[in-house]
């Protein structure tokens, strides 16, 4: 193997002086001079319909600077990652707990809860979605659009149903994984300021180049006139690849001309950040007696929330990936994502693989508890080698180490689990 | 509101200050002495961020008001290291790789100071007990009990 | 009454995003005292990319880890590296990286070999020197060959952008997804107090290939935490949303898992080299995650002979379970 100097070496982290010390500025931590504090005015039911925001007792309020709503983007009002279907500003329509509906800037923490507490929002309550079955009814009502399926696919390769009859013992299984929160200790926050025609904001996120297009195109202003800059970022774990500060503060500083600081509470966190999307998974597989999987046959549905934010890669990644690290000749997934009026589901550490990974492994120890094996005998007996074929058709060439892995954890627990254990 | 006046050692040096008698000690620290490396994270002392050390104990000082430090002793990351040279904790924890986003560490080795001070030769299990209260999403808190562990062995 | 189960969880995850192109890039620079600097767009979230760019582009021109200094996530600074997400910087910005430090080693290595009177095949760039590959005992520092850069009129600067070699998943979604994949598999024991549910994760064996541990340190944090999270996945994390309405928002009623919690973790670095990433890396940092849940649930069918299908299996659902399947012997 080649000798290096510096690869596979524990240098000291670059970031790990600054951070002991205390010395790392995140988001929250900056400040610049004449700087306002803002916050949102959220909405607080989960469907319904703007009639009116008043916002004139909020205005009067000694120390209150600026309060927008919609009608003061001068550019586009639609934010999203992949499909763009989230408001900056809610106009009319609202989808959830916690859309944003009006912003503040004002000089101090106390004027801005006083000032966010009188705006006052006339909403008429709409009856939400909240279940997938809910959503899919032909009558129910859209959260988008004419239909709440946000994407309906279908992975196919072999012929499941005509493999399965020649197995000799199918495992069929449902599973659920519920909703997760990132809890990245940090709350997302943002700090921006408009000077010279620049629009510059240093943000707690995972992606500043994304978060400078939407900020751009909020603001109908070009690429080249916004900078954006990632703060030290206190985890993320996916949560902090949505806009969350960047566009409200920068808005803000646009209209005031002066620096902009938003910090999130936890709870406003919480509640609008995107959560790992809950998953209602059917496996049915099946394998030959001595051990061969032969077919396998998964359902997904998934509830992505109000809006779709990561939902399109999470769909994709959950369906290539829910056969598991094995080889498998016959394989179709089907997968529905819909919206709801429940939070937004989004990215979170490992896109739908993680729930995908509860029901082909669970389906690995039904199958080898059914055919009389060792649950490690199965996975090495139909793990991907070099030559395999995907589900999708792919020649895996190199790199692959699945039973490298398998044969290495399993004499590791050997030595250190079964003395102790049972 | 009417200011209280109040008096405190702070990282050891006295201080004098006036404050809102209902701020908190965690904003009293950022913001009237910008101690930034005490980090709010859910303000309701469940998550340990903002950690200090009062009088020997560690506490979460999104918990405690302003006033009550008078005539106290608090402690933050920037009272650690003595003469630009870091506290051996610190040492620790750049070495083993106990850093992640960092946004727990400043409270984390607040808890673990505070325990060090108290009991110097901590069983691994004392040292998990005295940071269950600062919660850390990214490193599975190995490679932290393994610093602290380190930083007493020697 | 405790009782003790071992249950095993593989996964595969492929790097980058989906069957997209989903591309990077650095900027690199080396300047006439032999530092570094690396410009790239990648956001350092914590997971310490900073940190494994720098050793990529360290190690490419020969210079100390110390020497290089990296401005990440700054987009009047630095060009795009994408999101830090599906497990894809260390790859993906780590080759643009790398492509990036070796056009800027192109003029390095030229002028080296001339001021060396040898073949540009035959420099070597180690340690912020350089020699004739054999001639060990006579090297000339990386200043050195840098004022012969000035003096030539020349600079040492390079750009690079990678972008994985994947392909769109067309009809029945067949296609090259991804250009590359990690795996793992993880090993748990757990302990089942079959009187209150509460069960107790012991140890986890967790091996990981990941192409080519860059940073080992860095690796093993991102599997240890991993594990936590996977932990609280199976064992306690869970939103409640009523209509919309979230119950738990707070640290106080969502349960992450704390210090107490740790099981002993014992990371198992495999390095199957993967042919197009940079000095053979992959990605950690989801993978980490994904088999632990599934490692810990069956561990608790070992224990209990119970196959759980729906989470979190918190104390409550388990005890429920436990009663039940006495109730029906």
């Amino acid at each position: 193997m080649k000798e290096f100097n510096v690869i596979g070496k524990n240098v000291i982290k670059k970031d790990a002086v600054d951070k002991v010390l205390g010395k790392a500025k995140f988001a929250a931590d900056m400040k610049l001079p004449n700087m306002l504090v803002a916050g949102v005015k959220r909405s607080e039911v989960p469907s319904g319909k703007v009639i009116n925001i008043n916002a004139e007792k909020a205005k009067k309020v000694p120390g209150v600077v600026s309060v927008l709503t919609y009608k003061d983007i001068p550019g586009e009002n639609i934010i999203g990652i992949i499909n763009k279907d989230e408001p900056i500003l809610v106009e009319d329509k609202i989808r959830r707990i916690g859309d944003a509906i009006a912003i503040v800037a004002a000089e101090d923490e106390s004027t801005l809860e006083k000032a966010l507490e009188l705006i006052e929002v006339e909403i008429e309550e709409t009856q939400g979605v909240f279940t997938i079955e809910d959503a899919l009814k032909e009558d129910s009502p859209k959260v988008h659009g004419d239909t709440n399926i946000l994407a309906e696919k279908i992975l196919k390769r072999g012929d499941v149903d005509a493999a399965f009859k020649k197995c000799d013992v199918i495992v069929e299984n449902e599973y659920s994984t519920p909703v997760i929160a990132h809890m990245f200790i940090e709350p997302e926050a943002t700090l921006a300021n408009y000077e010279e025609g620049i629009i510059t904001f240093y943000s707690s996120t995972q992606n500043p180049h994304y978060d400078r297009g939407e900020v751009a195109r909020m603001l109908g202003i070009t690429l080249n006139r916004v900078r954006s800059v990632q703060a030290t970022t206190g985890g993320g774990f996916g949560g902090k690849l949505d806009i969350s500060t960047q566009c409200h503060t920068a808005l803000l500083a646009f209209y005031t001309n002066r620096p902009i600081k938003m910090v999130r509470s936890r709870e406003e966190s919480m509640k609008v950040s995107s959560k790992r999307h809950p998953h209602y998974m059917k496996f049915k597989t099946g394998a030959t007696k001595d051990g061969k999987i032969l077919a396998t046959d998964v359902e997904l549905l998934q509830d992505t929330g109000a809006y779709g934010s990561y939902g399109l890669a999470v769909i994709t990644r959950s369906m290539v990936h829910a056969q598991g690290p094995y080889e498998i000749p016959n394989v179709r997934i089907r997968a529905k994502m819909v919206y709801t009026n429940n939070p937004m589901s989004g990215a979170m550490r490992g896109f739908g693989v993680p729930q995908v990974a509860i029901g082909h492994e669970g389906q690995m120890d039904a199958l080898a508890e059914k055919l009389g094996i060792d649950p490690v005998e199965i996975r090495t007996k139909n793990c991907f080698q070099t030559g395999s074929v995907t589900a999708t058709g792919q020649k895996l060439v190199d790199s692959i180490g699945i039973y490298e892995t398998i044969k290495k954890a399993a004499d590791k627990a050997e030595q250190i689990m079964d003395k102790e254990g049972k | 509101m009417e200011k209280v006046k109040i008096s405190f050692k702070l990282n050891g040096e006295n201080v004098t200050v006036e404050t809102p008698p209902n701020k908190r000690l965690l904003d009293l620290l950022r913001e009237d002495f910008e101690l930034t490396s005490v980090k709010e994270g859910c303000g309701e002392g469940e998550c340990g961020a903002c950690t200090v050390i009062l009088n020997n104990e560690a506490v979460t000082s999104c918990t405690v008001l302003a006033p009550q430090v008078d005539n106290c002793e608090v402690v933050t990351v920037e009272g650690l290291g003595k003469d630009g040279e870091l506290d051996k904790l610190q040492e620790k924890f750049i070495e083993e790789g106990a850093v992640q986003c960092g946004y727990c560490t400043p409270g984390m080795l607040l808890s673990a100071k505070a325990l060090l001070e108290k009991n110097p030769h901590p069983s691994r299990d004392e040292i998990k007990t005295a940071i269950e209260g600062n919660l850390c999403r990214c490193t599975g808190y190995k490679k932290i009990v393994d610093a602290i562990e380190a930083s007493i062995e020697e | 009454m405790l009782v003790r189960g071992k249950g095993i969880g593989c996964m595969w995850y492929g790097i980058g995003n989906t069957g997209l192109p989903n591309p990077a890039a650095a900027f690199v620079k080396v300047h006439i005292d032999g530092s570094v600097t690396v410009l790239a767009g990648c956001a350092d979230i914590g997971q310490g990319s900073d940190t494994v760019l720098s050793q990529i582009v360290a190690e490419t021109l020969g210079v100390t880890f110390d020497k290089v200094y990296i401005k990440s996530g700054d987009t009047e600074a630095t060009p795009e590296g994408g999101a830090t997400s599906a497990s894809r910087q260390t790859y993906i910005s780590g080759n643009a990286c790398h492509f990036a430090a070796l056009e800027a080693k192109e003029n390095i290595v030229k002028v080296a070999s001339e001021i060396l009177k040898c073949d540009e095949e035959e420099v070597v760039l180690i340690n912020n020197t350089a020699y004739k590959n054999g001639c060990e005992d006579k090297t000339i520092t990386y200043k050195e060959i840098m004022l012969g850069l000035k003096s030539r009129g020349l600079l040492a600067i390079g750009k690079g952008q990678f972008n994985p070699s994947a392909s769109a998943l067309v009809e029945n979604m067949q296609g090259i997804p991804y250009a590359t994949y990690a795996f793992a598999t993880h090993i748990a024991e757990v302990e089942v107090n079959t009187e209150t549910g509460e069960v107790t994760v012991l140890k986890i064996v967790a091996a990981h290939d990941v192409g080519k541990a860059i940073n080992k340190k860095n690796v093993e944090g991102q599997i240890e935490g991993g594990c936590l999270m996977g932990m609280g996945f199976a064992l306690s994390e869970k939103l409640i949303i009523n209509n919309g309405h979230m119950k738990n928002p707070d640290f106080n009623s969502y349960i992450i898992q704390t210090a107490q919690d740790m099981p002993e973790i014992y990371p198992i670095i495999v390095e199957e080299e993967s042919g197009e990433g940079p000095f053979g890396a992959k990605g950690v940092g989801e993978p980490a995650l994904i088999p632990a849940a599934p490692a810990i649930i069956n561990a608790i069918y070992d224990a209990i002979g119970i196959r759980f299908t729906h989470l979190p299996l918190t104390a409550d659902v388990v005890l429920d379970a436990i009663k039940k399947k006495e109730e029906t012997k």
